[in-house]
């Protein structure tokens, strides 16, 4: 008889086995209504232009819906424009996460979304996976993880890789410094100390926004600096090349961060013979035939939409949300999202050097990896085929 | 010291673009009466009519033809708003008019020229022209300073000398006596906005290419080109002159300075008040007299 009950317990153990593996298999993220509710806060209209981003994760959205969606789910996308206006992206805010009901912010890119909503988000327990991270409160809040490496990190990125790849001996740093950004920079530049050791030979936080750049390439040439790391944006990019040329500076490596890397830059510094190198945030977006960026731009084609660095990170982030979506069990709710991001396993994505995780941490800045461009004869080049990453940033 | 003069001389770039700029606010202002908030913003947008039809690969000197008389028609255009709603007007509510206009051209011009994106500006006068104190002096930095004096010594003469001119300050003074003498008070005023508008769509050709090269950036030098017209108290071009190169100087020299330099932007507005609280205190002394 012994033998026969033991093969009635194997019998109902493999019943029960197969049962449990039947509800895992049925079960899965499931909604309410058929849809689940996502928003961005971004700056849309205003002095800059970020919609790129919120509109390639809506790309994004857009292919999965029309294949059915996640496990029959919809996702009902919602782009609220800040008009980097804090009164305004407060007001969005609330409307996404009161009204609209949101379960996570995703995509977003703005100028001061993270300074106006992080403590709204802390407190309404919304997580926002930033699709650009840009000013400082992006990577110092508990509820905002970026995509992007943003221009901290890379600062401390391009740093190291003119002293660890170019070889400078006198790294000179220029740096604008709008709103609470001083202490951000100051302390990029500390890690890099930290971490090559070396002593930066002339910090500048008062590079001016606008005006006359002529003083600060002097200084940067009498000070002896062979390489200048600056966080200079687009048209100030522009304009330092040319007066470094008008003033027939030579043997100083100018080193920008990703707002540096477009292709108006490149076609306006197209005589320069001046050596520039940027740093970008994600798969330098210009190799088009880069096997990263096959399902990136296949994507972005259909859609009809730009193929830019923008749209990359906007991308990014709706493609590391909807993973962790997928690996939901049950209704998909504002608290499941959190809780899944809090506990989620790092994500790998070909678009970035480093695997994204949201995790429990006060601070968040999961890419830690960047790859340096260089401008030759008004195209970008990639520098280093290999991601630059950080040792121990932190 | 020897870094304090290279910073210096390395301001005057900045100094001959404000100069030039503020000789052209203060002809405004003395001949129709008008702060003239815009002026950078008119000259700009002549500016992008070049650096549009270059980009489409137009030859450069038509395309600079083209764009000054773009810079005409867009100062004509203001003059036309100025005189025909606002000409009776006072001159606070000119400038407040000025400034509206302002906002609404760097919009509109921001719109149109695709946002903070840089573009391509051709350098009309490449080169340097001497090197000072381990400084490249630039072409079109002597350029702007050599128009900036020209056009001052030409405002002078054309001022005192010629009977348009005479026409013209009478205008200034009185709109309404000018015109029941008999004086052709819109064109003349039309000719004045037109000329400025030739006149800075040209200056911020040549400044362009060193400055950042988008369509608020350089609209906003109207901010130190005006605290440059306010040294000369908006009537003398001489010190207007001086107080823009002056202006330019001490920014350069700022800039050396650490511990000041981070003030540096807000330079203009310390001249302003250091300005209108000197000519406050003449009042009070007439006052008193």
């Amino acid at each position: 008889m012994q033998w026969k009950s033991s093969l009635l317990a194997a019998v109902f153990a493999g019943l029960s086995l197969g049962a449990m593996a039947g509800t895992a298999s049925a079960a899965g993220p499931t909604c309410k209504d058929g849809t689940i509710k996502v928003g961005a806060v971004s700056t849309i209209t205003g002095p800059a232009d970020f919609s790129e981003v919120p509109k390639a994760t809506q790309a994004a959205f857009d292919a999965v819906n029309a294949a059915g969606g996640i496990n029959g789910c919809k996702i009902d996308y919602t782009i609220a424009d800040d008009k980097a206006d804090p009164a305004v992206a407060a007001q969005a805010a609330r409307d996404l996460i009161d009204n609209k009901e949101a379960v996570a912010l995703v995509g977003s890119g703005s100028l001061l979304d993270c300074a106006v909503n992080s403590a709204t988000y802390s407190r309404k327990k919304i997580l926002s996976v930033q699709g650009l991270g840009v000013d400082a409160a992006c990577f110092s809040s508990p509820n905002v993880a970026p995509v992007n490496v943003g221009p901290y990190t890379l600062s401390t990125a391009m740093a190291w890789y003119a002293t660890n790849q170019l070889k400078s001996e006198k790294l000179c740093a220029f740096f604008i410094i709008i709103g609470g950004t001083r202490e951000a920079y100051k302390k990029a530049i500390e890690n890099w100390e930290k971490i090559s050791g070396k002593k930066i030979h002339l910090i500048d936080l008062t590079l001016p926004f606008q005006g006359d750049l002529t003083p600060y390439v002097i200084k940067a040439r009498d000070a002896g600096c062979d390489a200048v790391l600056t966080n200079q944006v687009e048209p100030q990019v522009v304009q330092l090349i040319k007066t470094v040329d008008a003033q027939k500076i030579t043997g100083i490596n100018w080193l920008f961060l990703a707002p540096g890397y477009t292709e108006q830059v490149a076609s306006a510094l197209a005589d320069t013979r001046q050596p520039i190198y940027v740093g970008t945030e994600w798969e330098p977006f210009t190799e088009k035939s880069s096997a990263a960026n096959a399902q990136w731009a296949a994507d972005m084609q259909k859609a009809g939409r730009p193929l830019t660095a923008f749209s990359q990170g906007g991308y990014l982030a709706a493609q590391l949300f909807l993973k962790v979506v997928a690996s939901i069990d049950g209704e998909v709710t504002r608290e499941s999202v959190t809780k899944a991001l809090h506990e989620m396993q790092p994500i790998a994505n070909p678009l970035s050097g480093s695997a994204y995780v949201f995790g429990t941490a006060k601070v968040h800045s999961p890419m830690q990896a960047t790859k340096v461009m260089k401008l030759e004869k008004g195209a970008w080049t990639v520098e280093t085929p290999d991601w630059v990453v950080l040792p121990q940033a932190k | 010291m020897n870094a304090l003069l290279t910073s210096a001389v390395a301001g005057l770039t900045a100094g001959g673009t404000y100069a030039l700029l503020g000789v052209c606010a203060v002809f405004t202002y003395r001949l129709v009466a008008v702060v003239n908030f815009t002026g950078a913003a008119i000259g700009t947008a002549g500016t992008f009519v070049l650096i549009a039809l270059y980009e489409a690969g137009f030859p450069i000197w038509p395309s600079v033809v083209a764009g000054i008389a773009a810079g005409t028609v867009v100062g004509v255009l203001i003059g036309y708003i100025m005189t025909r709603w606002f000409g009776e007007a006072s001159a606070s509510t000119k400038a407040a008019v000025t400034v509206a206009l302002l906002v609404g051209i760097i919009a509109i011009g921001l719109r149109l020229t695709g946002g903070q994106h840089p573009h391509n500006m051709p350098e009309l006068f490449p080169g340097s022209a001497f090197r000072m104190a381990g400084v490249e002096v630039t072409i079109a930095s002597v350029l702007t300073i050599g128009l900036a004096a020209l056009f001052t010594i030409l405002a002078d003469l054309f001022l005192n000398n010629t009977k348009v001119g005479l026409n013209l300050r009478a205008l200034a003074d009185r709109p309404m006596a000018a015109e029941l003498l008999g004086i052709r008070v819109q064109l003349l005023s039309l000719l004045v906005w037109g000329m400025t508008g030739a006149f800075t769509t040209f200056a911020l050709m040549i400044i362009a290419p060193q400055r950042s090269p988008n369509f608020m950036t350089l609209s906003l030098l109207a901010v130190p080109a005006l605290a440059a017209a306010l040294v000369g108290l908006f009537r003398s071009f001489w010190r207007t002159l001086a107080g823009g190169i002056v202006l330019g100087l001490v920014e350069g020299m700022a800039s050396s300075v650490d511990s000041i330099s981070q003030y540096r932007s807000a330079i203009p507005f310390l001249v302003v008040l250091a300005v209108l609280l000197w000519s406050q205190r003449e009042a009070r002394w007439d006052e008193a007299r």
